[in-house]
């Protein structure tokens, strides 16, 4: 007895030191991550990687912000013209922050890119100890599967790793650079799953709401709130609960928005746009050159289908085959709303990234990590290259940076295919053992 | 009965004279054959007419033709001539029939009837005005195509109107005026004031129209049709001068046409119906061969006579650049007006064109000096900057020569696919901030409207303003590309208005005359000159024509790559197989082997 307690005693104390280390640490690297932005925003370059389709789309463009509140400063609705495509509410929020509260865009778009990293570590800190809790008994599981169950520092390192894997990341620096408001929608999202795994429907159900209403795209991420809060009540009518809190807010937010700028152009300018693709300017994604090509009157049908691809066509049946891992279904989605959604950004993809550490255990299934590190690293270097001898040197053509988007685009199907392949196989290895062998002769494992 | 026809310029027996004039010009090419019948038939119709009473009569009024030549040998090496047409019609305004017309062109008539309009200005224009060596011209004119409207205020649809009218004017002038509509007019509100006079209370600019279309390329096909609404067309008068051939060499030339209602009498009880007529040309002693001009250097022909239903022929040639490089005009002219206007003396040559044949030469004594110019008050100028095909910014470049402030009005008028940023916008005069007293704007939207700019800015005295607004270049569909893609997308031109206080370098007409000669000893309290800049040519990114096909086709392959593993994912199960025991490849192995151990065997043997 006696030494049970001082055995939990010396874990706690132990736990407490691990927990002041971690800390430092992470205090550490935010000063480290922020220290570095703002030396790059400070620097001549910001206003170059500000000037980057890739960073800037017409949705997340900062410039147009700007415009939107210079318009409403001289008493012109900003949604008169198509310049602007944030919402009403986006806006006064922007207003506040950049005058008010901050004074320097570049500390707000700090700031935020901190909120999200933190908000990213507690996240992925719960969920990673949730993880590991639910693996720590072993005995259920075959003997030569133990090595790819979480190990004992697991939930330590995880959280940490999504840390780096956020801040340090090209994509999101470049992106918070680059004042990039796709920045200040990840931190709501990020909200979003903050409050999805700490079980707050009130925090995750609004964050939801808000990042519905500033695209449409994260409306499908309901599906893994509703799974996850049918799983944490055991109960389908309480979860249905969640819904109705996450209806709620957005029929307020459109309603405030709906008073902010008195009428319904928002709609259009808003999502109408991001819909309809009016604007073609390039972007890492697939729509623009596309749709600069598509004959007019198919224009429509591919439209329709392929938003329809971005947003419910996958979403049935991943919320059935991963029914049971929620987390693992809101990070699918979200990469596969990055990756065909109409306007796509690298703080986007950057974001899905730093969720990857959180499949540290998958690492030993997954086949295809090298291909798609090096295409990305390729594509990386690429695109500005090529957009320069398009844009600038007129010696390249359209086709050359649509090639490298084609390749980006490969690059993301293939790293969540894999990942959700490996998620896969893991289960099945946890549950069959290592050995493939039938009757004692070798099997090979095969979908059917 | 004789009382209806003496508003007429001519009697009974002179029409008739008249119409045998016309007929036989018009056969004497043809067949003289026909003449005596074609007579005889008009002669019954002319009866006809007197024994009808037919009411049309009424609506004649009284119409008057004047035609103008304005001569100017500029103080650069070029000399302007300006050829200005008037007709007046006493259009009673309450019988709103424009079918009936007498001196005024039929077809602009139905116009008017059929789009409600109140006034109508059109200019068709080749070249660029260079206002910083050749002071301002009689009628400004920006270079394409540029027209401007105002309809009367009970038009039902003034947007569909608007594009009747621009499809109606391009078959009437065979330009391609079809092209304008609601994505490329605005309603200015301090620039277009209506020109002549209104009985409206107050001016509402959303019954304004304008629009430009700057790659217009102006050519004989405009000069035909619009010398066709002169009464005695091309065939007698001054714009039998208009030869196509001469004309469209010029270093400018511009085809205007102004109609607007104007008062009839001093107290402006009753208006009358105006429709200025010109053509404005340019020529370039470089281009001349010499600076010795004459009639047939500049036209090709000499002078037959004036037209015979104009009321006042005259020809004017500025003396201004007389002073500092003297040049005799053959024949002597008739009288020499000394103008003072606006604090600025001018003497014109004037010549009354009489039935004889006229050609006037203008000779210098000297043929190698240096003129001294005199830049006007106001001028401006645009331009692009920035490099790549990425952002750039739109620059327009105000002067003001004056030494006191200047209150002007500058107005852009930005194509949709240029989309600008109004945050961007630097207003600097001098190295100096300024601001501007008020600004209109109106955002763009793609593929349904320009983007509007209007500010009132009160220049300092001699200054130099920059007004600078950031763009993107955008990216098209690939059928909205013109043809020759590459050649680029035109932003038309700017305007600046300004009333200057001085008439220095000024020719332009007062508001309320039709004529050059009314504008001699014209001072007002104010100039109206509207300054146009530079056309633009952007080059935007295009994407590849020749490529639809394949770019659906990776596109769409790429969006299949994921359907396919995540279709096979979410709806298969894992399951162990046993492996099959040899593989194609093994089996040929195999089979190779044996038959190299049989001819091994076989080579032992």
């Amino acid at each position: 007895m006696k030494m049970s307690t001082l055995s939990s005693k010396h874990a706690k104390k132990k736990e407490n030191t691990y927990f002041l280390q971690s800390c430092s640490k992470v205090v550490l690297l935010l000063c480290l991550a922020a220290f570095l932005r703002y030396l790059v925003m400070s620097s001549k370059y910001q206003t170059i990687i500000a000037n980057h389709f890739e960073i800037s789309t017409p949705i997340c463009s900062w410039k147009r912000v700007q415009e939107g509140l210079f318009l409403l400063s001289r008493n012109i609705d900003p949604y008169d013209g198509d310049l602007l495509h944030e919402t009403p509410t986006a806006l006064i929020f922007y207003k506040i922050m950049s005058q008010n509260v901050f004074r320097d865009v570049s500390l707000m778009f700090i700031f935020f890119d901190i909120g999200t990293a933190l908000l990213l570590y507690a996240a992925t800190r719960h969920y990673a100890k949730q993880f590991h809790q639910e693996h720590r008994d072993r005995t259920k599981y075959p003997k030569d599967v133990h090595e790819y169950l979480p190990s004992e520092g697991y939930y330590e390192k995880v959280p940490l790793y999504v840390l780096v894997a956020f801040l340090f990341n090209p994509y999101t620096f470049l992106g918070c650079v680059g004042y990039s408001t796709a920045g200040i929608h990840n931190f709501f999202l990020a909200l979003f799953v903050f409050g999805m795994v700490y079980g707050s429907p009130i925090v995750s159900s609004l964050a939801l709401a808000i990042c519905s209403s500033v695209s449409f795209y994260p409306l499908i991420l309901l599906s893994p709130l509703y799974i996850y809060y049918s799983q944490v009540y055991k109960s389908k009518t309480k979860a249905l609960l969640v819904v109705l809190y996450f209806l709620t807010y957005v029929y307020l937010i459109t309603f405030y928005n709906n008073s902010l700028s008195k009428s319904f152009k928002f709609i259009n300018n808003v999502y109408g746009s991001i819909w309809t693709v009016p604007d073609l300017q390039p972007n890492i994604g697939l729509f623009w050159y596309f749709f600069t090509e598509v004959f007019d009157h198919f224009r429509e049908l591919f439209i329709h289908s392929f938003q329809i691809n971005a947003t419910i066509l996958y979403l049935v049946p991943l919320s059935i085959k991963f029914s049971n891992r929620p987390f693992i279904l809101t990070i699918a989605l979200l990469f596969l709303i990055t990756i065909f959604k109409s306007y796509p950004c690298l703080s986007d993809l950057g974001f899905v990234l730093s969720f990857l550490p959180n499949f540290l255990h998958l690492y030993a299934f997954c086949q295809q990590g090298v291909i798609v590190g090096v295409i990305l690293f390729m594509t990386s270097c690429l695109a500005p290259t090529l957009w320069h001898l398009w844009i600038y040197s007129a010696s390249a053509n359209a086709n050359f940076y649509f090639g490298v988007t084609l390749a980006y685009a490969i690059a993301q199907i293939f790293l969540v295919t894999d990942i959700l392949f490996a998620q896969t196989k893991w289960e099945f290895t946890l549950k069959h053992g290592r050995e493939a062998k039938i009757d004692g002769e070798d099997a090979d494992l095969s979908l059917e | 009965m004789s009382t209806f026809y003496i508003p007429l310029v001519f009697s009974g027996t002179q029409v008739i004279k008249e119409i045998r004039k016309w007929v036989y010009r018009e056969l004497s090419e043809k067949n003289r054959f026909y003449d005596d019948s074609i007579l005889i038939t008009m002669k019954i119709v002319l009866i006809l007419c007197f024994l009808v009473k037919i009411q049309l009569v009424l609506c004649y009024g009284n119409d008057t033709f004047t035609e103008e030549l304005l001569i100017k040998p500029l103080f650069s090496d070029q000399v302007y001539a300006h050829f200005q047409f008037a007709v007046t019609w006493d259009k009673d305004p309450t019988i709103k029939k424009y079918h009936h017309t007498h001196l005024f062109p039929r077809a602009l008539g139905e116009i008017i009837e059929r789009h409600n309009i109140h006034e109508l200005h059109i200019s068709l224009t080749g070249g660029l005005w260079r206002y910083e060596s050749w002071g301002y011209p009689v009628v400004d004119a920006a270079p394409g195509a540029e027209v401007w409207a105002w309809f009367k205020p009970d038009t039902v649809d003034i947007d569909q109107n608007w594009k009747l009218l621009a499809n109606t004017l391009s078959g009437l002038l065979c330009s391609s005026f079809n092209f304008i509509d609601v994505s490329n007019s605005i309603s200015p509100e301090f620039s277009f004031r209506p020109r002549g006079s209104t009985d409206w209370t107050t001016v509402n600019s959303t019954w304004l129209r304008y629009a430009s279309l700057p790659r217009e390329i102006v050519c004989t096909e405009n000069l035909t049709p619009f010398k066709k609404l002169l009464p005695c067309d091309s065939k007698l008068g001054l714009a039998s001068l208009l030869n196509s051939g001469f004309i469209h060499n010029t270093k400018y030339h511009s085809i205007a046409l102004h109609l607007r209602p104007i008062c009839r009498t001093e107290t402006c009880e009753s208006v009358s119906l105006e429709l200025q007529l010109s053509v404005s040309l340019v020529y370039d002693y470089a281009i001349l061969g010499t600076r010795n001009w004459s009639f047939k250097k500049l036209f090709g022909q000499g002078l037959e006579g004036k037209c015979p239903l104009s009321s006042r022929s005259n020809i004017y040639v500025d003396l201004s650049t007389s002073d500092s490089k003297k040049f005799d005009l053959t024949p002597t002219p008739d009288e020499v007006v000394t103008s003072i206007r606006g604090g600025f003396v001018n003497k014109y040559a004037l010549y009354h064109i009489s039935p004889n044949f006229l050609s006037i030469s203008g000779r210098y004594e000297d043929d190698n000096e240096i003129f001294v110019k005199k830049p006007p008050s106001l001028y401006a100028n645009q331009y692009l900057i920035g490099y790549g095909q990425e952002r750039g910014g739109i620059v327009s470049k105000i002067y003001n020569n004056h030494w006191s402030a200047l209150e002007v009005v500058l107005l852009q008028s930005i194509a949709w696919y240029v989309p600008v940023y109004l945050h961007t916008l630097k207003i600097v005069s001098n190295g100096e901030i300024l601001k501007p007293t008020i600004l209109k704007y109106i955002p763009g939207k793609q593929r349904e409207r320009p983007y509007y700019i209007e500010m009132v800015l009160n220049l300092p005295p001699l200054s130099e303003t920059l007004i600078s607004v950031d763009f993107d270049y955008i990216f098209l569909k690939w059928q909205e590309y013109p043809p020759d893609a590459n050649h680029g997308f035109y932003i038309g031109s700017a305007v600046v208005s300004s009333y200057l206080p001085l008439a220095k370098n000024f020719t332009g007409l007062p508001q309320d005359s039709s004529t050059i000669y009314s504008s001699f000893n014209a001072s007002r309290s104010g100039y109206l000159v509207q300054v146009r800049t530079e056309n633009m040519v952007i080059t935007l990114p295009t994407p590849d024509f020749s490529m639809p096909y394949n770019v659906i086709c990776l596109t769409c392959t790429v969006v299949a790559l994921a359907f396919g593993p995540l279709h096979n994912i979410t709806t298969k199960r894992l399951i162990l197989k046993k492996k099959c025991e040899t593989t194609l490849v093994q089996k040929l192995k195999l089979k190779f082997e044996t038959i190299r151990k049989q001819l091994v065997k076989s080579k032992s043997d």
